[in-house]
């Protein structure tokens, strides 16, 4: 879609880095590459070990729901206390 | 020809209309859309109008693209000086409007005055007339336009309507077409109530001829492929906007409980899969709809499925309803967010601002600032799915003390509560933030610390940051048009680099404003979408007009200085938490509880965040208060502004 024909616009030329089939992890600094397989519930990322519930666009195409909770809360309480950040007071909350 | 669309002035006040052709030289300054109407309201608007007095103009506009042969160009932009924020006013919605518009001659609008009764305006085949609307007053958005379309006995007539809530003068009321297509966010429908204007009803059939119509066609298909083929696109196409939270609650990145948590846990109820499952079971497959020439249809169909409003229609919801009416009220059931989102369509009213004004209350009335008395014995706790609803219509219709406040805005209604209730306002320059939380990634914090209409996600914020692109990808990216060879780091927690990300997303949002173009068939949520490079041709195909992408960031930078000119005008500056271009003070003291482990403490370092916003008005050619220099104003052509050359 550049002005010259012969050449690829910035946009065309990284649609080599499309992927499909896969998903990155959605802890931002990790972001490591997963593909899970054909019909898969749920996923964990074998680098930062966050967990998540998967959905599928369609048979092929896999995306992530959200975090698988319980594993989510715990990891999330580990790094709190390690933190020393102010624990939630999650007490009030409707689950 | 696209450049032979006309602007009309209409003067509610004496009935007065009168039918401009647009300059060519100012269509190579401004190309139209935002852009023109940026130059328009520096023009037209004395500095400290009221907003809602009859001297505020209200600019109604199609991009240049607008109904041509080029796709996603179904955008109009309205602009007013806000009664919001009383800065600059500028909302941009979908639909069909804009393009009805330029198939009955224009592509803008200036509309001045007010009416001394409610009236509307019919704009047919190059004639417009200023009709009655007592009979639509009190109607809500659908009703209306419905009701227009009945007396004129033309079912294809599009119109840009107000509801209830513009009428009551709501200060964060929308302009509204079709179900849900809302120009919202900064008090259009307000300005609109304001002039007695109830609705502006176009219906056209005349030719808009392309300059270069089967090369247009053949090149179109190139960009078609380009945006079906990526993988955002495709998702939006299956669950809407409502797709972006799945990442963002995955790593903690919402709003919840106003701003208490980042993350909305164990809100199965309101993903997207499950609204979808809704959409899908009320309206069957084939649920998701579009706007004009665009190929993503990313809006859903759905009806309510449950409850008191059960079997009632609406479209939507948006990634910001489930913000709005889910994370940040704590508010986990999917069936407060749809009738959340089905009340404002239908008032006209923003979603985003009327759920984060709702959800800053329930945080003061846990904290005991406000009590039973302001909220006349509502119980306004987080999680309380019927209170949430209940000042809904409370706003809308400026019902009790707390209705009544809010309806005002957030800066306003903490001057009547008082107390510390402002520490608690998560909003800039007078408008609240979308749900999102920005604590932990640097340039979107910039990104909305700085946007010209306040608070907002659509203005300027690279969505990409968080992708951790390779920073070769990412030079590729943001080293054009304009080279770039200072620090740009892939890493979404730095401050590196982040102040240019900005303003290059700045000027591309622009660009896509003023070509008419959604912003979803840009370098928004996806990587690989069109951007400068890939617009001139297409402009040139269609409207014969000849540019290179650089002069196209040149206009981009060149219309959003115009509207910094006119928030300077009214008042902006820098370190002003009411109108400046900073943040509320929890962004900086209190850190992120939940999400992913980096996450996790994270808050925004005042120190460097001010260095960012430093480094922010450099590349803008601003001084160290915000304030473009003479130079830049020269080096754009604006140094003799308002020019009134339309």
């Amino acid at each position: 879609m550049s002005e010259n024909e012969k050449k690829l616009s910035g946009a065309e030329s990284l649609r080599k880095t499309r992927t499909y089939g896969k998903f990155r992890c959605h802890n931002p600094s990790c972001m490591g590459r997963m593909q899970p397989a054909a019909g898969q519930k749920t996923i964990k990322c074998p680098a930062c070990n966050m967990e998540f519930r998967m959905a599928w666009v369609k048979p092929d195409f896999p995306r992530i729901r959200g975090p698988v909770w319980n594993v989510n809360r715990e990891i999330a309480e580990k790094v709190r206390a390690d933190k020393g950040a102010v624990p939630p007071t999650s007490k009030k909350e409707k689950k | 020809m696209a450049l032979d669309r006309k602007i009309a002035y209409i003067d509610l006040t004496t009935g007065e209309i009168e039918i401009k052709p647009i300059p060519l030289q100012l269509r190579k300054k401004y190309l139209g859309g935002r852009g023109l109407d940026a130059y328009l309201l520096y023009n037209h608007t004395k500095k400290g109008c009221d907003p809602l007095g009859p001297g505020n103009a209200l600019l109604v506009s199609g991009g240049i693209l607008c109904a041509t042969l080029a796709s996603a160009t179904a955008r109009t932009h309205f602009m007013a000086k806000s009664p919001l924020t009383g800065l600059l006013g500028s909302t941009n919605m979908g639909g069909f409007f804009a393009p009805e518009l330029a198939w009955a001659g224009f592509h803008h609008l200036v509309i001045k005055g007010k009416a001394e009764k409610p009236v509307y305006l019919w704009i047919n085949n190059g004639k417009i007339e200023v009709r009655d609307a007592a009979a639509l007053w009190g109607k809500t958005t659908t009703d209306t336009q419905w009701a227009i379309r009945k007396e004129l006995n033309d079912e294809e007539i599009k119109s840009a309507v107000i509801g209830p809530a513009g009428e009551n003068l709501v200060r964060f009321a929308n302009v509204m077409t079709g179900i849900k297509n809302a120009g919202g966010r900064s008090g259009i429908g307000a300005v609109m109530g304001s002039k007695n204007l109830k609705a502006i009803a176009v219906r056209g059939t005349m030719d808009v001829k392309i300059a270069h119509p089967i090369e247009a066609l053949e090149y179109n298909k190139k960009f078609i492929d380009q945006i079906v083929s990526s993988k955002v696109n495709q998702t939006q196409g299956i669950l809407g906007t409502p797709f972006i939270w799945g990442a963002t609650n995955s790593w903690g990145g919402i709003r919840t409980r106003n701003f208490q948590y980042n993350q909305c846990e164990y809100a199965d109820d309101i993903e997207p899969e499950r609204i979808d499952e809704i959409a899908e079971e009320t309206m069957g497959p084939y649920h998701m709809v579009s706007c004009f020439a665009c190929q993503v249809h990313c809006r859903a169909q759905y009806k309510i499925p449950s409850g008191p409003y059960a079997g009632k229609y609406d479209e939507g919801p948006e990634y910001t309803s489930q913000g709005a009416f889910g994370a940040e009220p704590d508010c986990k059931n999917a069936e407060t967010v749809l009738v959340g989102n089905h009340l404002v369509d239908q008032y006209g009213m923003d979603n985003l601002e009327t759920g984060s004004l709702i959800s800053w209350a329930m945080e003061l009335y846990e904290l005991g600032i406000i009590g039973s008395k302001e909220t006349d014995g509502l119980d306004l706790r987080f999680g309380n799915d019927e209170a949430l609803i209940e000042m809904i219509h409370r706003i809308c219709f400026r019902k009790s003390f707390i209705g009544d406040a809010l309806a005002d805005g957030g800066i306003p209604a903490s001057k009547k509560i008082g107390k510390k209730s402002f520490d608690y306002l998560i909003q800039v320059k007078g408008m609240s933030n979308l749900h999102s939380d920005e604590r932990a990634t640097p340039s979107l914090a910039l990104g909305i610390a700085t946007g010209s209409r306040g608070s907002d996600h659509l203005r300027s914020r690279p969505a990409i940051d968080l992708y951790h692109l390779p920073e070769d990808v990412l030079r590729k990216i943001y080293g054009s048009p304009v080279p770039y060879d200072g620090p740009l780091s892939p890493d979404h927690t730095s401050y590196e680099g982040k102040a240019w990300m900005v303003f290059w997303q700045e000027n591309c949002y622009m660009g896509v404003d003023c070509l008419g173009i959604c912003k979803y068939h840009t370098l928004f949520l996806g990587a690989t979408h069109p951007n400068f490079e890939d617009w001139p041709k297409v402009l040139y195909l269609n409207t014969g007009l000849e540019m290179t992408p650089k002069e196209i960031w040149e206009i981009a930078e060149r219309s959003y200085n115009i509207e910094r000119l006119f928030n300077l005008r009214e008042g902006l500056k820098r370190d002003d938490l009411e109108k400046g271009d900073t943040l509320n003070h929890r962004y900086f003291d209190e850190p992120c509880l939940r999400g992913a482990p980096d996450v996790i403490g994270a808050k925004i370092d005042r120190e460097k965040f001010e260095k960012m916003i430093d480094e922010y008005y450099v590349h803008h050619g601003w001084d160290e208060n915000g304030v473009p220099t003479a130079e830049t104003l020269k080096r754009l052509g604006i140094d003799e502004e308002p020019s009134h050359l339309l």
